[in-house]
């Protein structure tokens, strides 16, 4: 909260009382001013960048997915964005877990319905999950990530549902949380993968505060206010319906556009507000929230099994040859504060490393001399006749990836190191991702509140950003593995935050990685937009936001 | 009668030509539309899992077997379903094409009438002859290549800051179905009316030096009188044959327009499936266009005798057609 607070107000340049304001109405905290209580109805218009593309939970880690899911279905838990710790929600208590974290019993609400009106039950929690854990790709629908070595679930009465575990899934319980374990109606889950795509929206039943009414496909999307929600967790402003009647939600794709239909009172909210657009929202009458992501930090990850950055010498160079500061002062704001560590200061298992981070390029001149790379005519560095050539992916969903890999060419140029940039599309990067020796930098982050997003990103049998397991599929480095193991796989808070630091530390010093800021999710909005909040990865949640005036 | 079938002939050539070139190309790029949606690291499949869903949308099998399959399913009418969003294409194309069509014939309209009055405007025989107006005549014989350079989601973005964000004229949200439509117009029509009055400026000109517009003005015709009866009439030919290619261009504008505007439409269906190397999508748009092209060409080619009795000998016309058209 502080941090955040902290954030928006350097990025507004607002004054003290106007701070306190926006402390009392930061993240999911308030839905009040102090001159006046929430305003009951309208309907807010909300402008997206991209449409939406399904809304099968698991797969809702996409932003403009993610805004509708957010809205529509509930959660066993629910995380509180601020502290992240975990509450009861649909569930009435926080799970009862065994020793070993591979059985998990919640005992559920009885008065939770769909909004098709069937019940919210044991037997319809275990077909979610079922789904969910385990996937189904004969349908095209995808494992969720956040849940990990997922058996089965039982239904053990109407109201009690256990799940059980091949190996400890520690972090089930936040998984459960998270908007990938989105519940929806049994009938729902039986649809195959192109029956949750555009199209086919308003049949998607979950039974959260809002209600799917109405679809343009590629354009809009309605949202109704359910009248009889009834069960908000408690931590929120209020309880009963959602203060708006409605959500319009808008794809804008052209960043102006978003920019000034907000800016000129014609719609409410705008999600990604790039850097050079934020003074815009300065004005008066206008706001910037800018959510935490709460997970892995923007950074560069060296691939150090290509034999370019195999030696420790050269990444530890491309560290101290590399100026954060500079990067974030040039093309981002306040809102992108400087990366303290492989994490954000405000997720799961924060630890700072930034000592290993320091700039230097004298010392990144002479550890190049060192490692044996020595200028040549044309300025670039080359070794056994072989040039210093790193060829970096464009992040496309990261916001000004190549402009930040730009001036990373520059930096880097100077001290005789030849940066590429992989050109192609969203297809082709992906491509490329997993393609030994075509990225020796990737340019990543991950968005996750908790203690295993480390191990998602850098886990050779996760998203395996390092590469840790190629050319040859041996593991290059087996302990880094084996310390993120320990994160999704000790029981317990504190055993986790001890490996989640211990990772951390690898990382640092075996110079794997170079953390470049802290990623938030920005939007715009206007002063009648009151009580918006986001979700603990900076997805919109409106069941407390309401309109002034 | 026999023209005409190979005319359809013709069409049916470049039909397949358009998809062939379209298929390969876009199967030649690395990845593909599994890839794009489900390779993508935010959802953190393993390789396994990876393999498990390229298999179910058969995406592994030999690349010749998944072109033979698409070709199938095209001749059969089935246009498949969207890889990046499940949803099937007819649907997307049918959600789409009525916006595009409204957008793309009121573009046309407005495009081809701002270039006649443009063309009459800087040609006419009045103002011709008055010294003072120079400054004007070519002004407006520059306005063409001023427009044609215009970006079109420049103009796009300037009119939508000028008359929504500053002046409040039009809104962009919540507007009538006219109002949608204002804009978008303007933005399609500025870069399709450029070239269209440059070619009826330089016809107009050419055809005024003919000695047979001599000969009329000399048996005492007024400027109206020739501009419409004879000048005109040879004047429209090269236009016509200009508005005929112009489609692409409209194509091309509709996906800008479409994207900066967010209007739903075959433009922006386009643009959303590019970006996710959407290949049904994309194959669907690839024919769509193909088809709509060649029926505008083969219209074209079919008025050409209407407007000019010279070209009513039917043996003749196709062979003519580029003669007058050069």
């Amino acid at each position: 909260m502080a941090s955040f607070t902290r954030r928006s107000a350097l990025a507004l340049g607002i004054s003290m009382p106007a701070l306190a304001t926006l402390a009392a109405c930061g993240a999911s905290s308030s839905g009040a001013t102090a001159d006046g209580a929430p305003v009951g109805g309208g309907t807010l218009t909300y402008l997206e960048p991209q449409t939406w593309t399904t809304l099968y939970p698991p797969s809702a880690g996409f932003y403009p997915n993610g805004g509708i899911v957010n809205n529509i279905t509930d959660r066993l838990l629910h995380q509180n964005p601020e502290t992240l710790e975990l509450e009861p929600w649909i569930a009435t208590a926080l799970p009862e877990v065994n020793d070993d974290a591979t059985e998990y019993t919640f005992t559920l609400r009885e008065d939770v319905t769909y909004s098709d009106g069937t019940p919210l039950d044991a037997q319809n929690v275990v077909k979610n999950f079922d789904l969910f854990g385990a996937g189904d790709a004969a349908r095209a629908l995808t494992v969720s990530e956040a849940i990990n070595n997922y058996d089965r679930g039982e239904v053990l009465d109407p109201v009690t549902v256990r799940f059980h575990f091949t190996a400890p899934a520690p972090g089930f319980a936040q998984a459960v949380s998270t908007l990938n374990s989105g519940l929806l109606s049994s009938a729902t889950l039986d649809r195959d993968g192109q029956q949750f795509g555009p199209g086919n929206a308003a049949e998607i039943i979950g039974s959260g505060p809002f209600v799917i009414a109405e679809e343009q496909i590629g354009t809009q999307l309605s949202l109704t206010a359910r009248e009889d929600y009834a069960w908000a967790p408690a931590s929120l402003q209020h309880s009963g319906r959602a203060h708006l009647d409605g959500i319009d939600i808008l794809v804008a794709a052209e960043d102006s556009v978003r920019v000034g239909t907000v800016t000129s009172g014609q719609a409410h909210l705008a999600r990604q507000i790039e850097a050079p657009d934020e003074p815009q929202f300065a004005a008066e009458g206008l706001s910037l929230h800018a959510a935490a992501t709460n997970g892995v930090n923007n950074g560069l990850n060296f691939r150090f099994r290509d034999p370019a950055l195999e030696d420790p010498r050269i990444r530890q160079a491309l560290i101290a040859a590399i100026d954060r500061q500079a990067i974030v002062d040039t093309l981002f704001t306040e809102n992108y504060p400087l990366a303290t560590g492989a994490l954000a200061a405000t997720a799961l298992g924060h630890v700072d490393t930034s000592e290993h981070y320091v700039h230097d390029p004298e010392l990144a001149a002479s550890l190049l001399e060192e490692a044996g790379w020595v200028a040549g005519a044309d300025g670039i560095r080359a070794k056994d006749g072989q040039p210093l050539t790193l060829t970096f992916n464009e992040a496309l969903p990261q916001p000004r990836s190549k402009e930040v890999v730009t001036l990373l060419q520059e930096q880097l140029d100077e001290l005789g190191i030849d940066v590429q940039l992989l050109p192609g599309d969203q297809a082709a990067q992906n491509a490329a991702r997993a393609e030994p020796g075509t990225v020796q930098v990737y340019h990543s982050m991950v968005g996750r509140a908790d203690f295993d997003v480390l191990k998602s990103q850098y886990a050779s049998d996760n998203r395996n950003v390092l590469l840790n397991t190629e050319p040859d599929e041996s593991t290059g480095d087996p302990e880094l593995d084996e310390l993120l193991g320990a994160i999704a796989s000790t029981p317990g808070k504190e055993g986790r935050a001890e490996a989640s630091a211990t990772a951390q530390a690898h990382l640092a010093e075996q110079a794997y990685i170079l953390p470049l800021f802290e990623e938030p999710q920005v939007f715009g909005h206007t002063a009648a937009l009151q009580g918006f909040a986001t979700e603990s990865v900076g997805r919109p949640s409106f069941y407390d936001a309401w309109l002034e005036g | 009668m026999h023209y005409l079938l190979r005319r359809i002939g013709g069409a049916a050539l470049v039909l397949s030509l358009a998809f062939i070139v379209a298929y390969v190309m876009l199967t030649a790029l690395p990845g593909d539309a599994v890839m794009a949606r489900y390779g993508n690291p935010d959802l953190g499949l393993s390789a396994a899992e990876l393999a498990q869903i390229r298999t179910a949308y058969g995406a592994d099998r030999p690349a010749l077997l998944q072109f033979l399959d698409t070709v199938a399913s095209f001749l059969r009418g089935d246009l498949g379903y969207s890889v990046q969003t499940g949803a099937a294409v007819s649907t997307l194309l049918a959600a789409a094409l009525p916006s595009t069509l409204a957008l793309a014939l009121l573009g046309l309209l407005v495009a081809v009438t701002v270039a006649v009055v443009i063309a009459v405007a800087a040609t006419h025989g009045g103002l011709r002859h008055l010294g003072a107006t120079r400054a004007l005549r070519s002004t407006l014989r520059g306005l063409p290549s001023l427009m044609v350079s215009l970006p079109v989601f420049w103009i796009g973005i300037v009119l939508l800051q000028v008359f929504s964000f500053r002046l409040g004229l039009v809104p962009v949200l919540n507007a009538s179905p006219l109002q949608s439509l204002i804009l978008p117009v303007l933005t399609l029509a500025i870069p399709i009316a450029a070239p269209l009055a440059q070619v009826l400026i330089r016809s107009i000109d050419e055809v005024s030096a003919e000695p047979f517009v001599a000969v009329t003005r000399a048996r005492g015709a007024s400027t109206r009188w020739l501009l419409t009866r004879s000048v005109a009439r040879n004047a429209t030919l090269p236009a016509l044959t200009m508005a005929g290619l112009l489609f692409g261009e409209l194509v091309g504008g509709a996906v800008v327009t479409e994207t900066v505007f967010g209007r739903m439409g075959v433009g922006l269906v386009t643009a959303q499936a590019v970006a996710a190397r959407d290949t049904p999508v994309l194959m669907a748009v690839v024919v769509l266009s193909a088809v709509v092209f060649v029926v505008i060409n083969l219209v074209v080619d079919l008025l050409y005798p209407v407007l000019d009795p010279r070209l009513r000998s039917t043996t003749a016309a196709p062979a003519r057609r580029e003669a007058v058209a050069a």
